[in-house]
């Protein structure tokens, strides 16, 4: 992206301060790539910009916006990207993408052209990340060549110090024969080894949530899951979408779904069917009353390029027994969790409630 | 459940509704496939519409039309269209110069930059007619100034439209009094009660998906109806459409996916204009209840929206 589209954008947005789009207290201008920092000057360009911009305007997002980034943490230390994170401080939220073990995350992080991976890049800068974000989190994501390094790399994770670990099954259709019960067999060994180590203290993992796994009703909780629509992206020639996902980029079967440009602004015809969306509008009967419904997931690009038509409205099932699989698991978790708490006659942890992101 | 087969007999047949004859063919239907779009028709127990060119039909077409009890949708400027159920025009001038019957149905289908002739029509037209169905060729470029202007149309509309139903008139105006009788949506329903045979043997939701592109067929007359991802096509697959009580709206699929890619969402145009329309007959409702007794329970009630989408938080 060139510096004058990323200016137009924001000059867009700005100019439209009482838009209903853009009518929320608060922005979060999200820095996603490839990998941004590999942009540093490019981006410190373009905040420095949303910055004299929000003052210049008066804007009501002046002090009230995040700069965020997910990034592969090779880049963290450099010098430009430190002094980056030193003043933007205040207002910045950085996401290191390392998934597990060395084996689990060089499975898939690999340079280019070459076979070596990130791993031992990403984990030297762990401890600086640490120290600059206490409390960070990682994201996973796991597919089905990555089943069998569940369990290892959540805890190795935590004994990095990352002690929030948000991991989710891809929504693609990847997953195998006998891949649900590789994975609750790797989720339970999982909860065996939290347990019995008390690991539950102090440490997260987003897979064990009471809450999922129960029936949904559509009168009370039919509202959508993914928030595409409500979060405009903006690719490098200064096209909207609604979300990333629906870039051409990463579609495999459909055409791109472009809702606006820099020039010409939103559709806001184009935007109805995403902010329309409702659980019940997309899902088959079978979702509707599937009774482990609650945390099933989906990624409404996803979707879009998986529908027998060109439409959102087609919920991606592949996700169906991985999600299965995931509540039998969970259900595990808790019955473990709270008999040994009985027993040793403790106090129910604090429930942190986490919910699959995409 | 399907309900109405839409029999296209030709390639350059008349437009009825929204969409644009945009084809550039002259293909008729091939006797063969007239025969068995007609015995489809019967063995599903369908009310069959036959929709005809502007020219004549090749013979031996007729003789086969009326081996099936069906409705005829033919075009004002064709030579047939004395025999016509529905009569379609396609312009103000056109209306204008035909004699129409008085159990003709006429369809008119005009540019947003005519509707201020509506009331001349409405008059021109009073007591020559069964029904006058206006449809907007352009809905979709309606801007806000637009807006206040149909609104204004309407209220002429609305007075005349009143004083006639109190006089005990019965000139139906789709615009304005199909919702004085509707309590539930009643809709085009095309892709789930409704489905074209087009000239190429194959079924679409209607003529206007064929000229978008003939490939998007649903199934054909070897194969049957093959309707993909119908139930989007149903009013409670339809998240805007089923909160909505302006139950007279075309909620045209066809119209939906053009303007907002998906066959369920209607435009915010559509929605303000059938909303505009819909609160219209609210005030004709109130009008006539309060000159005389008016038997339908309809209800209308006010509201402070012109677009449900609006409202979805709510939902």
């Amino acid at each position: 992206m060139s510096f004058e589209v990323a200016k137009k954008a924001i000059d867009y947005i700005l100019d439209n301060e009482n838009d209903s789009n853009f009518a929320t207290e608060s922005v979060i201008w999200d820095f996603i790539g490839g990998e941004p920092f590999l942009e540093i000057d490019l981006i410190e360009q373009i905040t420095n910009y949303i910055k004299s911009e929000l003052y210049r305007r008066n804007h009501h997002w002046f002090n009230s916006y995040r700069l965020n980034f997910t990034t592969n943490g090779i880049n963290y230390d450099n010098p430009k990207v430190q002094q980056y994170i030193k003043d933007n401080y205040t207002h910045i939220g950085i996401t290191i993408t390392i998934d597990g073990t060395k084996r689990k995350h060089d499975l898939n992080r690999v340079y280019k052209n070459s076979s070596r991976g990130s791993y031992d890049d990403v984990v030297k800068n762990i401890p600086l990340y640490l120290s600059q974000f206490p409390g960070a989190s990682t994201k996973v994501t796991i597919s089905s060549e990555d089943i069998p390094y569940i369990k290892e790399s959540v805890l190795h994770l935590f004994s990095l110090g990352i002690n929030e670990v948000n991991i989710n099954c891809v929504f693609e259709d990847v997953w195998k024969d006998g891949d649900e019960l590789l994975f609750e067999n790797q989720l339970i060994e999982l909860a065996d080894e939290i347990i019995d180590n008390k690991l539950y203290e102090g440490n997260v993992c987003s897979f064990y949530n009471e809450n999922i796994g129960k029936p949904l009703s559509t009168t009370t909780s039919d509202q959508n899951w993914c928030g595409a629509g409500m979060m405009l992206s903006i690719d490098a020639q200064g096209n909207f979408y609604p979300c990333t996902r629906f870039a051409g980029y990463s579609l495999r079967n459909k055409k791109p779904i472009i809702i606006g440009n820099i020039r010409d602004g939103i559709n806001n015809n184009l935007l109805r069917p995403f902010l329309s969306l409702t659980r019940s509008s997309q899902s088959t009967d079978e979702c509707i009353n599937c009774d482990y419904a609650y945390g099933c997931a989906w990624c409404q690009g996803e979707n879009y390029d998986a529908a027998d038509t060109p439409t959102i409205y087609q919920r991606a099932t592949a996700i169906c027994k991985m999600h299965k699989a995931r509540v039998r698991a969970n259900n595990y978790y808790w019955n473990k969790l709270y008999r040994k708490l009985e027993l040793e006659g403790a106090e129910k942890p604090a429930e942190k409630s986490f919910d699959i992101n995409c | 459940m399907l309900k109405y087969l839409v029999i296209q007999l030709a390639d350059d047949a008349a437009s009825y509704c929204h969409y644009e004859n945009v084809s550039k063919g002259v293909q008729f239907i091939s006797v063969e496939n007239l025969k068995t779009a007609i015995r489809f028709g019967m063995v599903e127990n369908l009310n069959i519409q036959f929709i005809y060119p502007k020219r004549a039909l090749p013979d031996g077409y007729a003789e086969i039309i009326e081996t099936i009890d069906h409705t005829k949708i033919i075009p004002c400027a064709a030579p047939n269209s004395k025999s016509a159920d529905i009569v379609v025009c396609n312009s103000i001038e056109e209306i204008e110069g035909y004699n129409f019957d008085k159990e003709q149905i006429v369809i008119l289908r005009i540019y947003r930059s005519e509707v201020n002739e509506l009331p001349r029509i409405y008059d021109l037209l009073k007591g020559k007619c069964a029904r006058l169905n206006v449809v907007l060729r352009d809905v979709e470029k309606f801007s806000e100034g637009d807006f206040e202007d149909y609104k204004s149309l309407l209220a002429q509309l609305g007075n005349k439209v009143t004083t006639s139903l109190i006089e005990g008139g019965n000139a139906q105006l789709n615009l304005l009094t199909d919702r004085l009788v509707l309590n539930t949506m009643n809709n085009c329903n095309a892709g789930d009660e409704v489905v074209a045979i087009m000239p190429n043997g194959k079924f679409y939701p209607c003529a206007g998906f064929y000229y978008d592109n003939p490939n998007e067929d649903f199934g054909d007359l070897m194969r049957g109806v093959q309707i993909k991802k119908r139930q989007l096509f149903k009013l409670s697959y339809a998240p805007i459409c089923r909160h909505c009580d302006a139950y007279h709206c075309r909620r045209c699929a066809w119209l939906n996916r053009k303007t907002t890619l998906e066959v369920n969402t209607p435009s915010h145009e559509q929605c303000v204009v059938a909303h505009l329309e819909r609160n219209e007959s609210g005030r004709i409702l109130s009008s006539i209840r309060e000159a005389c007794e008016y038997e339908p329970e309809t209800t209308i009630p006010e509201i402070d929206y012109l677009d449900p989408f609006e409202k979805r938080k709510e939902w």
